[in-house]
């Protein structure tokens, strides 16, 4: 009896025991996580990663995020009938702070804001261990010039924004807005400091990260936050370090531009990567182009996919395209549907339209008829011929291109026509130069109207460049079209609700 | 101790001494409600550990014992007598059953007690309840028989049921919600794998006082379960229990037929709605009855339901000697689903348990549990598509040649957006689940003072394997429906989970005083592993080459290896203790130790006390008061489903396409998660009463838990997303009653009835400043605030329809939107002559705010029958199937919808007009969406007939009993949808809740 009590007291005691040695564990980590903490910042071989994350959250865009930034233009209408109600309204300059677009646009930029300052304060951290200091500098200024397009995108939308110092975001629940010129000027002096780090040449000549940032893109955002300061000086400035480069070139073809020959072509100086990886299955890295294709459609490759039907070129900008005789540069941003041929020539002034006006493109992809739209936008279509086969995405594996060499010239000619003066070129050259592309005449002389008409026929469609350009020059009465009436008051659209609720310093300003 | 020992020593040879004169003592013991013969009684001589028989078939025993001693006559569901030898040699005995509920043992946490010792609301459900339901899911029998537990039905065949304990306390959706269920002593997040069977007791622990021994693990409520064990000196037993039956599809939609569809299509005034009905009448022809009309009717829910069986056969072997006892089992379980695809599930396990006395101080034990389940799950999008497929198309077109593998037909051929169809997807679907569970348990329990004091050691593990196989192989209906790659995704995951308890019990009475007393500790090791990868473009045709390894593509992305190890340490410890029986203290506290969260420790204590009025004297003299019992009870719970968090930044890798190249990045978050546990601090009320000769019991309670650190979201400014944060205060309050009758009117004649009854009111008490957290969808908004319930419905109210032009001349907001008749018209809720997003409100919340349910039982001689019904009010379902429209307006609709449209002034002030129906920017989320969830249902009658002592030619029958069940046979409900139980309270995909009717034979050897 009395071994077994011992031995019974022992058994007892010792599970006791023995779960409290079990204490330490737990302190175990979590599993499958890789906490910042462990980086080896003396492994340099790395230092490009967080500047590679960062090319990949700048390319993954929200599909929102685009058709909000270039809807309000007199060139684009919303399209997509029926669904989507306060998208239609604010192209009608109705804004509704509690759509949920809003918000979700402000997160899409906002975030890949604060993961540029993420990915610049893990840089520097490698770069105490890196022998090449100048290379850490350059992902620097690449993750910087992102970050300045993300902002200027936020504050033409917007006005004043929050302009973030670093990666934390609840230093914003005790910033003070930046209003936009004072947003603007901070763009063009981080462009300042990040143009002498950055290789000097064109995107598509880098080996390392080939399409990524260089000097010229940093020169290009520059000349955009200029624009709008109307400092029109520093845009002939930047504008003729790019031209005088002569590192880029138009491509001939305007319609084989915004095709699958515009990867990476000469004439980009920024753009969104894509791709399918060659593949006719797996992996795809794609915008989601659907957004603005037709809703139906009979491809040429049988069973490639068709759109939501949004986004629609207006009549007003097809017929000031025809107005001006254009052919390519309409052909490529148009693509019509016999409803829409129809409602054109009910316009007696435009009865008779050019022969190749049809709903079938020059690639052999016919429009039908669908009752959400009666255009879509030309330069977001891929032909169906040319998708990988296997992949029946509309657009899929087709590049967004940001900024082209066109803009430049016409940012240029623009601030010459404004009285800014520049050896590089001549405004008169700069637009002929973009006319002769779309086989247009070229002018004798040209006045800053004209400039803007060639902005207009030449970037329609194209991140709402227009819109800004005509809230910019205050030619209120271009937006006022087709019933819309735009005011002063409309150029900004309200802080989403959402963020007004947690930023008391969008509830001080909104109030 | 020594000299407690020393007392058992002397005991035991005390006993030796008298053991000196054995006499034989026969005879036979019966039931003394019918005078039937018991077999299997056990019979001990008292004072001896193992002196002791069991009664035979005709109920006689003999057994040889001292002439001095007392023989202890003890049967389950009987209550035990006592009764002296004094050396006479026939001894006949008749056992009562036991009524007095109050004299019942449960099972709580780590130990067993007295109901009577109870302070705290426990709702306990012998197999008998369990067993009418025929189920493959043990949760789904207890649905409307425990007050304060929502039971929400799922269809899918081996789907778990939804289920709630006093509401939910936790922001829904993260997994979060799922109660605590004890398997022997072994924690699950559901007992899917168990057949009902094979359990012997489920106990709900509701309240606070009952569950905070769970610590870390009991805010959602805790579900004991306790399997079948066998019983010392207990009679070998083998029973077969088992049923077939089918299932059919109950209050199907009703959707519009070709008729109606096509004058609400030409009613809508859209030249392309128009021109697709043509489109189908030049394809199939016009009907022969309305010429205007296609030649097709297509009810596509009829299509796509079918009938399905359900069966389970459970074969059990049951029995014990002076020393061991054992339970063994195999159990057969298969269910077809009603959708038309390979939909289906089929379960085998196989169980034994094992309790040995080794010694009269050890009794060591184990118990092992195999359960392998193949489940096929259905293609939850048909349910949707099926809604909104229109009626003007056939399953098949042979037209359709260049459709393959079958002639599918697709409204993309007459000029609909999408092909529709849903037969492509159920057909090239495959959806497979290898689920392989193993319950493995081991004990050792030490009597270290005889009666008094004892250690048990338990270790258990939980191994589950879940294989899962997802299928989709190509097709081609139209150009834009259709799918080209064949693509597989596998994932392979296994949870190893292990608990090691050790506890001691010591249990005392000294004068007045009761008291138990149990200290214990817990060790848990949960591991979950995690493999997944897809394939894209293998050999189809024959299910052998279904491999990744055969497949032309393997995306990089698709890539998923996961793995997680948490591990946690409790030291716990419990307090009963009444005085004289009339005055009851309660109390447990567990200090948990978790690896998952930064903050290690977390204390749960509950303090509980009970007085029995009925014990007092001034009671004595009311008759008709049995029992009665005043309880209160609090405490403080923990929920550590709320996900791991960080803790510190992370880094994670990302990809791209650079120059069509794929190229791995990182991004360091720049937020991170810090979170703990939820705690939940719950007081409960309540009484327990036995009255009118112990033929009324009622049992209430009142509660409320309040969540004091609600996980919920709160929002990153600008960056958007959130971070999830221990900051929210969410509060459940109700009431519960319990009401049974029983009674025997003749000795052929009883009866019982038994009414429950539970109101819920949830609701948020603050959100960290925030004035809301939206959830839902963008269009279909759920929004919590503070005072409403969680994510309660949100959007505009209709007021009705427009009828006519005076009324929208007289309305500035439908001229400025230039609105017609037969449109919705809204509330402007704050008067500032717009209609817009400040005009919504609260429309209600999907957790229902009363429930109640009930059963009645009558036996007459060998034919018992049974009915029981259940219902739920104060809920709303958000019609999401309605709400396509908004994205595809020339889809199908409810024949509801399509019978009672406004079509001219007068006829409709519910429904617009079919031309207002496609005018998807007037239907935002509103009222119209969201409707009345409430319904009323019959449960399940049985009607069953007792074999009992009968002989057919002479051969004498085995104990059995046939059964005829029909399980939710009828639904009311007001709901424009087929089923009004929605767990999430989203009606877009549910699958159908079927009847069931079964026959069933339960025979005892």
């Amino acid at each position: 009896m009395k071994i077994i009590n011992k031995i019974l007291t022992v058994t007892a005691l010792s599970s006791v025991l023995a779960i409290s040695a079990c204490q330490d564990k737990l302190d175990e980590a979590a599993e499958n996580k890789a906490f910042t903490q462990q980086t080896d910042y003396t492994n340099t071989a790395n230092m490009s990663s967080p500047l590679l994350g960062m090319y990949a959250e700048f390319y993954t865009r929200g599909w929102e995020d685009f058709p909000l930034i270039a809807l309000r233009g007199d060139d684009v209408n919303a399209g997509g009938l029926g669904d989507q109600q306060d998208y239609a309204e604010t192209d009608k300059f109705n804004y509704n702070k509690d759509y949920w677009m809003y918000n979700s646009v402000w997160q899409n930029l906002y975030s890949d804001i604060f993961t540029a300052h993420s990915a610049m304060e893990q840089i520097e951290l490698y770069k105490a261990n890196a022998t090449d200091k100048a290379l850490a500098d350059q992902y620097i200024a690449e993750a910087k010039t992102m970050r300045a397009w993300l902002l200027f995108n936020l504050s033409r939308v917007w006005g004043s924004i929050y302009v973030p110092d670093s990666s934390d975001p609840s230093r914003l629940l005790v910033a003070k807005l930046s209003t936009k010129d004072e947003v603007m000027k901070h763009i063009s002096d981080q462009m300042d400091q990040a143009i002498p780090m950055l290789p000097n040449m064109h995107p598509n000549e880098r080996t390392d990260i080939r399409g990524g940032i260089t000097k010229y893109t940093a020169l290009a955002i520059k000349a955009l936050a200029n624009l709008e300061l109307k400092n029109y000086q520093a845009v002939a400035d930047a504008t003729s370090q790019i031209i005088s480069s002569g590192e880029f070139t138009l491509e001939p073809s305007y319609y084989d531009l915004f095709k699958l020959k515009g990867k990476l072509n000469t004439e980009n100086l920024l753009e969104l990567q894509y791709s399918d990886l060659g593949k006719g299955s797996g992996d795809n890295f794609s915008y989601l182009f659907a957004f603005f294709g037709p809703q139906g459609w009979t491809p040429k490759v049988t069973g490639a996919g068709d759109g939501w039907g949004f986004y629609e070129p207006s009549l007003k900008y097809i017929k000031f395209m025809l107005d001006r005789g254009e052919s390519v540069r309409l052909e490529t941003s148009v693509l019509f549907t016999n409803r829409g041929i129809t409602e054109i020539k009910k316009d007696s002034k435009y009865a008779t339209l050019p022969a190749w006006i049809s709903n079938t493109t020059r690639s052999g992809d016919k429009i039908n008829d669908y009752a959400r739209a009666m255009f879509a936008s030309g330069k977001h279509y891929l032909p169906s011929s040319m998708l990988t086969p296997g992949r029946t995405d509309y657009g899929t594996n087709k590049n967004f291109p940001i900024i082209r060499y066109a803009e430049i010239l016409l940012m240029h000619a623009e601030a010459l026509t404004q009285g800014a003066t520049s050896s590089a070129m001549t405004a008169l050259a700069a637009v002929n130069a973009v006319r002769a592309r779309a086989s247009m005449p070229a002018l004798t002389s040209v006045t800053n109207a004209q400039v803007m008409d060639e902005k207009l026929a030449e970037l329609g469609m194209e991140w709402g460049t227009r819109y800004y350009d005509m809230v910019r020059l205050g030619k209120y009465n271009e937006l006022s079209y087709d019933g819309r009436t735009f005011t002063e008051s409309k150029i900004f659209l309200p802080y989403p609700q959402s963020q007004v609720d947690l930023l008391p310093g969008l509830k001080a300003k909104t109030n | 101790m020594k000299k407690l020992f020393v007392l058992l020593n002397l005991l035991l040879s005390i006993t030796i001494l008298f053991a000196q004169n054995p006499i034989m003592v026969k005879g036979k013991v019966t039931d003394s409600a019918n005078g039937d013969p018991l077999p299997g009684v056990s019979i001990l001589e008292k004072g001896t550990a193992n002196n002791g028989t069991i009664t035979d078939s005709n109920g006689n025993y003999s057994i040889q014992v001292s002439g001095k001693s007392t023989l202890v006559f003890s049967f389950i569901g009987m209550m035990s007598k006592e009764v002296a030898v004094n050396n006479s040699t026939s001894i006949n005995v008749s056992l009562q059953e036991s009524t007095e509920q109050v004299e019942e043992v449960v099972v709580v946490g780590y130990g067993k007690l007295h109901v009577k010792d109870l302070t705290s609301s426990i709702t306990t459900m012998k197999p008998e309840d369990l067993a009418k339901t025929p189920t493959g899911q043990t949760m789904q029998a207890l649905q409307g028989k425990v007050p304060g537990l929502q039971v929400v039905s799922s269809g899918g065949p081996g789907d778990s049921p939804t289920i709630r304990v006093r509401g939910i306390g936790s922001y829904p959706g993260k997994d979060n919600e799922a109660p605590l269920y004890v398997v022997d002593g072994m924690f699950f997040d559901n007992i899917d794998f168990l057949n009902t069977a094979d359990i012997a007791s489920v106990s709900v622990l509701k309240d606070a006082s009952a569950s905070a021994i769970y610590g870390v693990r009991a805010a959602n409520g805790v579900i004991l379960i306790e399997t079948k064990s066998g019983h010392i000196n207990q009679k070998t037993e083998i029973s077969y229990d088992g049923y077939y039956g089918t299932q059919i599809a109950q209050n199907v939609l009703k959707m519009a037929n070709a008729e109606q569809f096509t004058t609400m299509a030409m009613e809508s005034g859209s030249a392309a709605d128009i021109s697709f009905i043509q489109n189908a009448m030049q394809r199939y022809g016009r009907s022969r009855i309305n010429p205007n009309v296609p030649d097709v009717n297509t009810d596509w829910y009829k299509e796509i339901l079918r009938t399905g069986a359900i069966q389970n056969h459970s074969i059990n072997v049951t029995g014990g000697n002076q020393k061991a006892s054992y339970s063994i089992g195999a159990n057969y379980f298969s269910q077809e689903g009603i959708l038309k695809m390979k939909n289906e599930y089929e379960r085998f396990n196989l169980r034994n348990k094992i309790d040995f006395k080794a010694t009269d101080w050890l009794t060591i034990g184990g118990s092992m549990i195999f359960s392998n389940a193949l489940k096929y799950d259905d293609e939850a999008d048909a349910w949707n598509q099926a809604y909104y497929a229109v009626p003007i198309m056939p399953v098949y077109d042979e037209q359709n040649t260049t459709a393959w593998p079958s002639h599918y037909a697709s409204a993309q051929n007459l000029g609909y957006r999408s092909g529709q169809n849903p037969f492509p997807t159920l057909d090239l679907s495959e959806n497979r689940l290898k689920i392989r569970k193993i319950m493995a348990n081991f004990y050792a329990d030490l009597e270290l003072i005889p009666k008094k004091l004892n250690f048990k050691t338990s270790y258990n593990h939980a191994f589950t394997a879940l294989d899962e196989r997802y299928v989709d192989l190509p097709y081609f209906a139209s150009s834009n429906f259709r799918r080209g790659d064949a693509s597989l995704k596998k994932n392979a995951n296994n949870y190893s989970n292990q608990i090691w308890d050790n506890v001691l019990t010591y249990n005392d009475r000294f004068g007045k005083h009761n008291v138990t007393v149990m200290a214990g500790t817990s060790y848990r090791d949960e591991a979950y592993y995690k493999l997944e990868a897809q394939g894209l473009n293998f050999p189809t045709d024959e299910e052998q080459s279904w491999y990744i390894n055969q497949s032309k593509t393997i995306p990089v992305t698709g890539v998923v290896d996961d793995g997680r190890r948490e591990y946690g340490i409790s030291y716990f410890g419990r307090v009963s203790y009444n005085f004289n029986d009339r005055y009851l203290v309660y109390g447990t506290m567990r200090a948990d130790g978790s690896s998952k969260y930064q903050e290690k420790w977390g204390y749960f204590p509950t303090i509980g006390a009970g007085w029995v009025l009925s014990e007092e004297g001034f009671m004595k003299n009311i008759s008709a008061i049995n029992y009665l019992k005043l309880r209160a009870s609090w405490g403080r719970l923990g929920n550590d489903k709320i996900q791991a968090s960080d803790g510190a930044t992370t880094t994670t890798i990302i990809q791209t396409a650079i120059d069509g190249k794929l190229v791995s990045g990182t991004k360091t978050s720049s937020t991170f998660s810090s979170l703990k546990w939820e705690v939940t601090e719950e007081t409960n009320v309540g009484i327990t009463s036995q009255l009118f000769k112990n033929r009324l019991a009622i049992d209430a309670d009142y509660y409320t838990r309040d969540t004091k650190n609600a996980a919920i979201y709160v929002k990153i400014p600008s960056i958007g997303g959130s971070v999830l944060k221990n900051v929210g205060i969410i509060r459940n309050s109700g009431f519960e009653l319990s009401l049974s009758w029983k009674d025997e009117l003749s000795k052929d004649l009883s009866y019982s009835i038994n009414i429950n009854g539970s109101t819920l009111k949830n609701e948020v008490r603050d959100l960290y400043g925030q004035p809301y957290i939206d959830g839902g969808s963008a269009e279909f908004l759920q929004r919590s605030m503070v005072g409403e319930p969680l994510l309660a419905f949100f959007g505009r109210k209709v007021l009705g329809v427009y009828q006519n032009e005076a009324e929208i001349k007289a309305d500035p907001v439908a001229v400025a939107n230039n609105l017609v008749p037969g449109d919705f018209k809204y509330q402007d809720v704050n008067g500032d002559k717009k209609i817009d997003d400040d005009d919504r409100v609260v429309l209600g919340s999907y957790f229902p705010n009363f429930q109640y349910g009930g059963n009645i039982g009558i036996t007459y001689k060998n034919i018992d029958f049974s009915a029981s019904f259940m219902g739920q009010s104060g809920n709303k379902i958000l019609n999401r199937k309605r709400g396509e429209m908004i994205w595809t307006a020339d889809a199908n609709l409810d024949a509801d919808l399509a019978k009672n449209r406004w079509h001219g002034e007068g006829t409709s002030n519910k429904y617009p007009s079919a031309a207002g129906l496609r005018k998807g920017w007037n239907q935002k989320m509103s009222n119209y969406f969201v409707e009345d969830g409430s319904f009323f249902r019959i449960q399940n009658i049985q009607v069953a007939y007792n074999l009992h002592k009968k002989s057919l030619y002479g051969v004498q029958l085995p104990e059995s009993r046939i059964s005829l069940t029909a399980e939710r046979p009828l639904t009311f409900f007001n709901y424009n949808g087929f089923n009004p139980e929605v767990a999430d309270g989203i009606d877009k995909q549910t699958y159908p809740i079927p009847a069931v009717y079964t026959i069933g034979l339960n025979v005892k050897f």
